[in-house]
């Protein structure tokens, strides 16, 4: 017995799977105050009559953090940088109660300047006196050595015992020290409110006798498990999107090249699958306008959807972006693009007679046939998804490459089909498929495809390993891992690949991901030999290894 | 605001060889530098992917022996076309200027392509620049090369070219390869003073690279009033180049980046992979982009040390006298050229292919019209690597040539390839009307471009 819940911004949905067979859904109002309850009230509804010991896995997908974020609630952080040269200083002063510290590394690993506690301690004492208790620390090319980073954090917990610290290279390791020091700020912001909640949610759980695994879905269409979270609330960030993507997956039979467009009542998210697999933003999240290390689906969001209400204005028909309410034929008063679709396709949603009757009376107003206002609707909405997706089909295909391979090959994407999920997609998607001349998918069960995303998404996790054989180290961009290795030339692309999976191997155990490990693949294989004089005095090798996100190994798909 | 635009292309599955200078290696830490410090996310900067050149944008410019294919590998499409990409986006007025920043590099590479000169097989900027008159129309265009070696390449390319301003400032033709670039180099009979070189003792630090900037490189540029600025972009001056002996820094190749306000730079040399080129890299971005450079420094930068390497004042104040003289001498001298050349004028030059051991012969007759640049026609000779020997006769009609012009260029190419003669391939570069053709003269075979 599975569950998945999907808190939105409006409406929560969970779904209880057994086997193939989709037990029960609920949708109801998401109370932004109180999520634990919303979540609870949800488990609660999917769980009547069952019994609550045959419960093997709760997946949630969250808005705490985002909401958090979104919202400006948040308390005092400091950032102590260590930038060292290159770009001004003004570049990373994004956030109050940072301060600038002496100290820096270059891109091997080389300690070029040390850390000066004097003024680490200076900083620390004026963080203190100013009452702040969160501190994130981050020094460009952490990531390929830790070292001044963690001198800093060992001055102050000496100092100030009582500060919560973050290092940016246990939380963001990969390249960009401005994604990391924003990542790094984020997380020590966020982690105590996130600690506290899962700690809520793991009793609430367990006081109803639910002993099962609970994970919670990331940004990155992958779980992790609940206690794991603890520490990278920030990674819960945008996972509502990321749940309708895997649910589109979970739903379609085998998608391959494919548009997947989440149409809800306001808004309409649309993402691509690309060889089965969601395409991530090439960026990163963006959080508070700045992007970060958090890998998140590419997901382009429009304020438009089922409940957007028609109005009309000189002759010319208007799709507005604030929700009215329901559509016609769900009993709302006025007419929304559902009921424009429901009129002129005769689709039958709801009560298509007052379908009918709304865009009539709005016609009326216009002085035009009520078809007529109904194919300038469907045209309109048409053109809006259609530009968005050719949009990100460009991006995509526009995006640097750095390999002559790469821009020779080029990229197009050849898609074949939309898929549509989210509970208007039944109206507006066919009409659009047939103007794109590709496929239309309307799995059923579309309405809560989020939650079952949730329920069946299996764990991620990736793990990049930078190798230099010249100064005769590796690193990690996980939780600064990292060590030595021999000197020399003499290291292979073969070894440099088992370090690697290794390391996602160990992880994976920690994170009680085990049984995934073994679906890890390399996406990422890159060797440099380092010459000096004109012989070859090292190597260079980066790697990357990921539980690619998935499906968990129990789902079979869902029968009606 | 408008941003810079940034092609980043290191080309990490190419080298000329595994321990080559022009290797995989080469912008590996500036990538590490540029992706670490966040560049392509700043709000100023906006990367492109890169693009494809044609072979017919390269036979714009290049006579390739045999042919376009067997003088360029892919790696050389994508660093010319990277060139291209950036050009229309500042034509286009997307961005205020941009940067390519690709290899493989060209400033080596001269008109007739029989191998690969000094690491260079095209000569990107050249590509660029002709690309730019054609699809924009432009006429003026000013090419400064910072490389620390002499731009021999763009050099012969724009030889006869009155409307490129060719400005190399490099380390001194007697201490470093190529060995050219000396004073009296100043471009052709029809254009002569439009060539200007600025050969410099080893050890130029900042200060005097910049006063030849601001005392003769930006009054140069500002009585030609080009269309457009382009940087060819070498970083070997840097004090760690490990090929060359000066002594500038990243700071310093900033600063000239914000004085000289090009509208294109392109990557040329720079071999210090480690010391220099994340640095100076990150310095040309910043200061085109507007980006207050002043926290950037080499990690083992030491102005004292730099300061002292010092050159005497009076040799820059000399060259500079003598350059401002020649250029603004330079009507003048046409004139006289005219005078004594009524008809044509021809010479004979020897090219050698360092990196493959080729060496070419050349006989060239340069039409001496009055109405324009005048066409001119090669004669080349060279054994390539592969030990097959080439004649080829190559014909160039400039852009803004007249018709009569024009029309000679095309019924020369006609009647050498009606009637026999010694050579295996003629060519007719009419850059007027974009068409480019080849004959093989013993299959009787004719590709056009
Ligand atoms: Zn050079
Ligand atoms: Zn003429």
């Amino acid at each position: 017995m599975l569950i998945g819940i999907d808190v939105g911004g409006t409406f929560t949905d969970g779904v209880l799977l057994t086997g193939t067979k989709v037990a029960a859904t609920v949708k109801r109002p998401t109370d932004n105050t109180d999520l634990k309850g919303t979540i609870m009230e949800v488990l609660d509804r999917l769980m009547a009559g069952q019994d609550s010991s045959r419960v093997t896995r709760v997946v949630l997908s969250t808005t705490l953090v985002t909401n958090m974020l979104a919202t400006g609630n948040l308390p005092a952080t400091a950032l102590l940088l260590l930038p060292g040269p290159g770009l001004p200083l003004e570049v990373y002063q994004l956030f109050p109660n940072t301060f600038f510290l002496p100290g820096s590394i270059d891109f091997r690993g080389r300690v070029t300047e040390p850390v000066v506690p004097a003024e680490v301690e200076s900083a620390a004492d004026q963080i203190a006196a100013r009452g702040i208790e969160k501190v994130a620390i981050a020094a460009k090319f952490s990531n390929r050595n830790s070292e001044l980073e963690r001198q800093v954090r060992d001055i102050i917990n000496r100092r100030h015992p009582n500060l919560e610290v973050v290092l940016g290279s246990d939380i963001a390791g990969q390249l960009n020290f401005r994604r990391r020091l924003v990542t790094a700020y984020f997380s020590v912001m966020t982690q105590a409110v996130w600690e506290r909640f899962i700690g809520e949610i793991a009793f609430a759980l367990a006081s109803r006798g639910i002993r099962a695994e609970v994970d919670i879905l990331k940004a990155d269409g992958g779980t992790m498990p609940l206690e794991v979270s603890g520490q990278r609330p920030c990674e819960t960030v945008f996972s509502g999107p990321a749940a309708s993507t895997m649910g589109a997956v979970a739903l379609a039979s085998n998608p391959r090249n494919s548009v997947i467009i989440d149409i809800g009542g306001t808004t309409s998210d649309i993402s691509l699958l690309i060889d089965g697999e969601p395409l991530y933003a090439s960026k990163g999240a963006k959080i508070q306008g700045h992007y970060t290390h958090i890998k998140a689906f590419s997901v382009c969001s429009l304020p438009l959807g089922g409940d957007s209400p028609l109005s009309v204005g000189d002759g010319e028909v208007r799709i507005g972006k604030t929700r009215l309410g329901e559509a016609a034929c769900f009993g709302g008063l006025a007419p929304t693009v559902t009921d424009a679709f429901n009129q002129l396709y005769g689709l039958q949603i709801g009560d298509p007679g007052l379908s009918r009757q709304a865009v009539t009376v709005l016609a009326d107003q216009a002085g035009m046939e009520a078809g007529v206002l109904c194919s300038r609707v469907e045209n309109l909405v048409i053109a809006q998804l259609q530009q968005a997706i050719t949009d990100m089909f460009r991006e995509w295909e526009e995006e640097p490459a750095y390999r002559v391979w790469e821009v020779i090959h080029g990229r197009k994407f050849d898609f074949h089909e939309i898929v549509g999920i989210g509970a208007a997609s039944a109206a507006i998607v066919p009409a659009l498929a047939r103007s794109m001349q590709v496929e239309c998918t309307i799995p059923d069960f579309a309405a809560v495809a989020n939650a079952l995303g949730a329920c069946v998404a299996r764990p991620t996790l990736t793990v990049k390993v930078h190798i230099d054989t010249q100064n005769g180290y590796w690193v990690t961009d996980q939780e600064g891992r990292g060590g030595k290795v021999k000197t020399g030339t003499k290291m292979q692309m073969e070894e440099a690949l088992n370090l690697a999976r290794r390391n996602l191997k160990e992880l994976a155990l920690d994170r009680h991901m085990q049984d995934y490990a073994d679906e890890a693949e390399f996406f990422l294989q890159e060797q440099f030999n380092v010459i000096r004089g004109w012989s070859t005095s090292g190597k260079i090798f980066d790697v990357g290894v990921q539980i690619a996100p998935g499906l968990i190994k129990d789902y079979q798909g869902v029968k009606r | 605001m408008k941003q810079t635009g940034l092609i980043f292309f290191p080309a990490f599955d190419w080298a000329i060889s595994p321990t080559h200078p022009e290797r995989e290696e080469r912008l590996l830490y500036t990538r590490d530098q540029l992706f670490e410090e966040g560049v392509m996310d700043l709000p100023q900067i906006r990367e492109y992917k890169s693009g494809l050149a044609t072979h017919k944008d390269i036979a714009r410019v290049h006579f390739c022996v045999p042919n376009v294919e067997a003088q360029i590998t892919e790696a050389h499409l994508v660093s010319a076309g990277s060139a291209l990409v950036i050009a229309d986006a500042v034509m286009n007025q997307e961005i205020k200027n941009g940067f390519a920043l690709v290899r493989p590099p060209g400033h080596h590479a001269m008109t007739v392509a029989h191998g690969n000169r000094g690491f260079c097989n095209i000569n990107n900027e050249a590509i660029m620049v002709e690309y730019l008159r054609k699809q924009y129309g432009l006429r003026k265009i000013a090419i400064v090369d910072t490389d620390v070696h002499h731009g021999d390449g763009t050099q012969e390319i724009f030889w006869h070219d009155p409307d490129i301003l060719f400005i190399s400032f490099h380390q001194d033709g007697r201490t470093l390869y190529p060995g050219s670039g000396f004073t009296d180099e100043l471009g052709g009979p029809q254009a002569y003073g439009t060539t200007i070189n600025i050969p410099l003792p080893p050890n130029t630090n900042d200060a005097g690279i910049h006063y030849v900037l601001d005392h003769l490189v930006m009054p140069l540029l500002e009585e030609f009033e080009p269309e457009l600025i382009v940087n060819s972009a070498g970083q070997d001056n840097h004090y760690s180049d490990p090929l060359a002996n000066m002594a500038f820094s990243a700071q310093g190749y900033a600063v000239l980046n914000q004085k000289l306000a090009p509208d294109i730079a392109v990557l040329e040399g720079g071999y210090s992979v480690e010391t220099a080129l994340p640095y100076v890299n990150l310095g040309i971005i910043m200061a085109m982009a507007g980006i207050d450079y002043s926290n950037l420094r080499e990690p083992d930068y030491s102005a004292a040390r730099l300061a002292k390497k010092s050159v005497s004042q009076d040799y820059f104040d000399q060259i500079i006298k003598t350059q401002m003289a020649n250029f603004r001498g330079r009507e003048a001298k046409i004139q006289d050229y005219r005078r004594r050349f009524p008809d044509d004028y021809a010479y004979s030059q020897q090219i050698y292919y360092d990196t493959d051991g080729i060496s070419e012969q050349q006989m060239v007759r340069l039409q001496m019209c009055g109405d324009c640049p005048g066409y001119r026609t090669i004669q080349s000779s060279a054994r390539h690597s592969g030990w097959e020997n080439y004649e080829v006769f190559c014909i160039s009609v400039p852009m803004y040539s007249c018709p009569k012009c024009q029309e000679e260029g095309q019924r020369i190419y006609d009647e050498m390839i009606g009637k026999p003669g010694p050579f295996d391939y003629i060519y007719l570069q009419d850059r007027a009307h974009d068409v480019y053709r080849s004959m093989n003269t013993g299959r009787k075979v004719e590709t056009v471009l």
